[in-house]
């Protein structure tokens, strides 16, 4: 994306660069949130803890993805994910609503904005059609695609908990594709 | 808030009463956890019982139990590794005992964040059996292809320090009933020894360590299957010298035939007293995550059925843990 000097003097202004570690948490399920943040290096995970204390990741953010609770941002609740870095990353933190100020005052940036939602969406309704009818192998197949370099940042049960399966039929599924 | 009282020492139902009780007060090092499932142990039963007013003299009302698992709702002023919201679990301290309750205070370096793959039932169902079975474990020099008898493999801490001994890649013996014979093989264990119809000693010969997790005789007959040189660990037999002195007991000498069976072997004989530790938690986290742990838990009753809890645990007959959930 091509951007006037102003509207990248206006980015600098409302960003921050963080160097994250491992384990370290943006956002807590239950706190207001007010950041978004742009994953430059590493891995990060979005996930919800149900009313059992279990975790389901929601996504993992990798270089060039965007992570946050956007139900939180968009309606104003308190926080319903807890965001983690599950390696060491480097992230630009905005402030989410004053991100959003920029289209008004930089109308170039709404066009980008607006391919990073499509994309968004494509991706959102992908992950539940895949949910609804592929195979767990599949969707494991699909994930490793997706997201290839990952399981170097990650635990199993989050790649499980992704996926919506057991951290037994996880194994099972790699040890079947290993024998292949 | 609620909790689960000892009001006096003696029969479980007449022992134990729900009473109305303040919230605790935290100090600059504890975290306020808002408890969602606690675990009840043996030592919980001893103290209702009144069998350890020697060793744990406890005014009395004084809320029930170790084991939590839950959600930390305040902190000290000193707690840097803590945030409210964070899901955690914990061996409490024996000064702050008492998570059969609404909310339970706890020092901080005593908490680790809970396993994220299990849920709060589950975890705390972990601390004090987990603990115990790896600090013992640990202290008795575990390593990679050590040949380790576990007595009771289906007990809380025996299920659980089958799996943590699998984990450091030992050779695992392991005694059980008949009836928990297949799921205790599960747990990873390699030999399982039925002792209703199988001598444990003359299958488990010359083992690097003996875990007795169950006392009386098998102190004593551990030294018949450790090897010249090896280790007896007990959490359950006589105290050895050292941790008596820990309590004071300075005049203290370990049962001369128990002396006797350790010179005459060269093999140590060690007592555990488990303490609690949350980085151990933490380790433990990982393990449980990983899968190298999974929790056992027998029987889940809620908060208003805690009495009963107790009965069950009292039976003896409970494959894992004892879990009670707080809604």
């Amino acid at each position: 994306m091509h951007l006037r000097p102003e509207a990248e003097e206006f980015l600098y202004s409302i960003s921050k660069e963080k160097t994250l570690h491992k384990g370290e948490v943006l956002i807590r399920q239950g706190q207001v949130v007010k950041k978004t943040f742009f994953v430059t290096a590493g891995c990060l995970r979005s996930y919800c803890i149900d009313k059992n204390g279990k975790e389901h990741t929601l996504l993992f953010a990798i270089k060039d993805w965007w992570i946050s609770d956007y139900i939180a941002i968009h309606t104003d609740e308190l926080a319903t994910l807890t965001v983690e870095c599950l390696s060491e990353s480097k992230v630009i933190e905005f402030n989410a609503k004053e991100l959003d100020g920029i289209h008004t005052r930089f109308p170039e940036f709404e066009s980008y904005q607006r391919h990073n939602l499509e994309r968004h969406v494509v991706s959102l309704h992908k992950r539940i059609l895949n949910q609804l009818q592929l195979s767990a192998a599949e969707r494991y197949d699909l994930f490793l695609k997706q997201y290839p370099d990952i399981e170097r940042h990650t635990r199993n049960y989050h790649i499980a908990s992704f996926l919506g399966i057991t951290q037994e039929s996880l194994s099972r599924i790699r040890a079947e594709k290993a024998k292949k | 808030m609620k909790a689960l009282q000892v009001i006096k020492y003696g029969d479980i139902k007449d022992a134990l009463a729900f009473n109305e009780v303040s919230l605790p007060t935290i100090e600059a090092n504890d975290v306020l956890i808002e408890v969602k499932a606690a675990a009840i142990n043996p030592i919980d039963k001893g103290i209702i019982l009144g069998n350890l007013q020697a060793l744990l003299p406890l005014p009395l009302p004084c809320t029930s139990a170790y084991d939590v698992s839950g959600i930390v709702v305040e902190k000290g002023n000193e707690v840097s590794h803590f945030e409210v919201g964070d899901m955690v679990y914990s061996r409490v301290p024996q000064e702050q005992m008492g998570t059969l309750a609404e909310f339970v205070a706890v020092t901080s370096v005593a908490v680790s964040k809970k396993p994220g793959n299990i849920s709060f039932e589950e975890a705390a169902g972990i601390p004090l059996a987990g603990l115990t079975a790896m600090q013992s474990l640990e202290a008795s020099g575990l390593k990679k292809n050590d040949r380790v008898l576990i007595h009771a493999g289906s007990g809380g801490v025996g299920s659980l320090a089958i799996q943590y001994a699998k984990a450091q890649g030992a050779y695992v013996y392991t005694t059980t009933s008949t009836s928990n014979l297949a799921w205790v093989k599960e747990l990873g264990a390699d030999r399982v020894i039925d002792y209703k119809t199988e001598d444990y000693k003359t299958i488990a010969k010359d083992v690097d360590i003996v875990f007795d997790t169950l006392g009386q005789n098998h102190s004593l007959e551990a030294f018949e299957v450790v090897k010249q040189g090896g280790i007896v660990t007990s959490v359950v037999g006589p105290l050895d010298e050292a941790t008596a002195k820990m309590f004071g007991m300075t005049d203290y000498k370990l049962p001369e035939e128990l002396a006797k069976a350790s010179r005459d072997k060269g093999a140590e004989y060690k007592f555990i007293f488990m303490h609690p530790n949350g980085s151990h938690l933490n380790e433990m986290k990982t393990m449980i995550e990983d899968e190298k742990i999974k929790p056992i838990i027998d029987k889940v009753y809620t908060f208003s059925e805690s009495i009963e809890a107790f009965t069950h645990l009292a039976s003896g007959r409970a494959k894992g843990k004892i879990i009670v959930k707080m809604c």
